[in-house]
Order: C-alpha cells, then structure tokens, then sequence
C-alpha cells in the first residue's frame, strides 16, 4: 500500500482500472499497457489481488459446471416435430 | 461451418425433414446443455429446447448462412429462454432483479446461507440461478459452455463491449455469492 501514498493518484486510478477491467484481464483481452498497469497494481493492492483471485476461482468453479445433459433430448425434440 | 452442415441446411432449407433432423442430432445436446442453465427446471428446459427447434425448422428459410448454424439456433434458443423466463417474472411479480439480484456488492451470504449448499458447485449453481436472464446468459454461454467473447455476443445480439460489460458484473454477482467457498479451499 506505500504507492498509493508516493502515487496517490495513479494508485486510484489503476484501482478503478482493475474493478472494471478484471475480467477483461483474466481473459487476456487487454493490450499490453493495460495488463502490465493491472499486474503491477495487483502486487501493491491486496483488495484488488483478492478480487482478482477470486474471480479466477469463480471462473474456473463456472467451467467447471459443464457437463453432459443426461438427456437423449434429440429424439424427444425430433418426435416433436415429427407431431407438429 | 463444416461442408457437411453446410449441405445439410441447405437440404432443410428445400423442405427436407431428414437433413434438419440430422442438424437436430449434431447440436440438440450442446443447446439443451445451455438452456439447462437459463430455464428453472428440467422440464421447462425441455420445452425450451423443443420450441427452439420447432422455431428453426418452421424459420430455416431466415437463415442466410451470415453467421455459424450453431450460433442463428442458439439465439433462438437463449431468446425463447428469455421469453419463459419473462412469463415466469410476470407470474411471480418479482422487485427489480437490476437492483437487488446482481448487486456486486451484495454482502456474502451468512451461515445458515451458506449452510443449505453442500459444497461450492451446489452454491455456484444457486448464483448462477440468482441472476436476472439477461446476465445469466451471458455467464452460460462464455464461462460454462466456453464458447469465445465473440460468439457468445453475438449470440445474445450485443456488441462486444455491452457483452463484456455484463459478463464482469455477472462474474461479480457469483464471486460474491461463492466467496465463502473460495476463502474455504484457499485455507484446505
């Protein structure tokens, strides 16, 4: 947290760029400058490292729901049409 | 789209019922595996998929092949979800879900919340079913089904950012509703 007394300023402002841009980050969709702001961020801001970590652990929990239906639900929609 | 879907639809698109049942086989599974987690129950997830497919058949000839088969059904079928989902919002009168279902900084659940879900995939799935649709599906179709940013907008008819911007406040909803799993693996 020393930066954000040195830098208050660019501290805040990285702050906010993390809140809104966490997933964007966990996805690999920033440029470069942003991604580098995001990481060096995180190493100084344990509010902003829990949320990213965390976030990472809800995505991987959501890939994780995935799974196969247990429905043979093509014969049920094709007897449908069938009828329609 | 792969040569042989493409044939296929083409041969629906002439009225021919055995080349869209064939269209059935390959996608039916992947789509009732999406409509699964925007409807409330199996059997309005089934009627779902049925209708969605019905809709497709009777609407093939609207398919203009801009975009993939897969991603034309798909919005079909997340739009039909969105209809059941506002049918049952009528009959429930529910308070704004904007205001009070995706709030990020909705506290965490207490104990006793967190006491009725066995373990973090029971919680995931209560969070995931917290949310109004128009979050949901996004979180469906990028974060469990894994298709790209790309498709997944596409599929809900938003421009990336607008899906991208829903997307992290769902994410933020279900982190917050799971925190107290996450804190509790991090400590095994």
């Amino acid at each position: 947290m020393r930066q954000m007394l040195v830098h208050p300023i660019r501290f805040m402002r990285d702050h906010r760029l993390v809140a809104s841009q966490a997933s964007a980050y966990l996805d690999r969709e920033l440029d470069e400058p942003a991604r580098r702001r995001v990481e060096r961020h995180v190493r100084v801001c344990p509010p902003c490292h829990h949320l990213i970590e965390s976030l990472r652990g809800t995505i991987a929990g959501l890939a994780g729901l995935r799974a196969e239906t247990g429905v043979e639900i093509a014969d049920v929609v094709i007897a449908r049409l069938r009828d329609a | 789209m792969g040569h042989e879907e493409h044939e296929l639809v083409a041969r629906a698109q002439r009225g021919e019922r055995a080349a869209f049942e064939a269209l059935v086989r390959l996608h039916a599974d992947q789509l009732h595996a999406v409509v699964l987690r925007l409807a409330d129950d199996r059997h309005e997830a089934e009627e779902i998929t049925q209708e969605t497919f019905l809709r497709a058949w009777r609407g093939i000839d609207g398919f203009k092949g801009e975009a993939r088969f897969f991603t034309w059904l798909y919005r079909i079928g997340v739009n039909e979800a969105r209809r059941s989902s506002q049918r049952r919002s009528g009959l429930r009168a529910v308070t704004s879900l904007e205001q009070h279902r995706i709030d990020p900084r909705d506290p965490a659940p207490g104990p006793a919340q967190a006491a009725e879900h066995r373990d973090v995939r029971s919680a995931l799935e209560a969070a995931i079913g917290a949310l109004d649709h128009d979050y949901r599906a996004p979180l469906v179709l990028r974060d469990v089904q894994g298709l790209s940013t790309a498709e997944a907008a596409e599929i809900m008819g938003l421009g990336e950012a607008a899906f991208k911007s829903r997307l992290h406040r769902a994410r933020l909803a279900v982190r917050s509703a799971i925190e107290p799993y996450l804190s509790a693996e991090d400590e095994r």
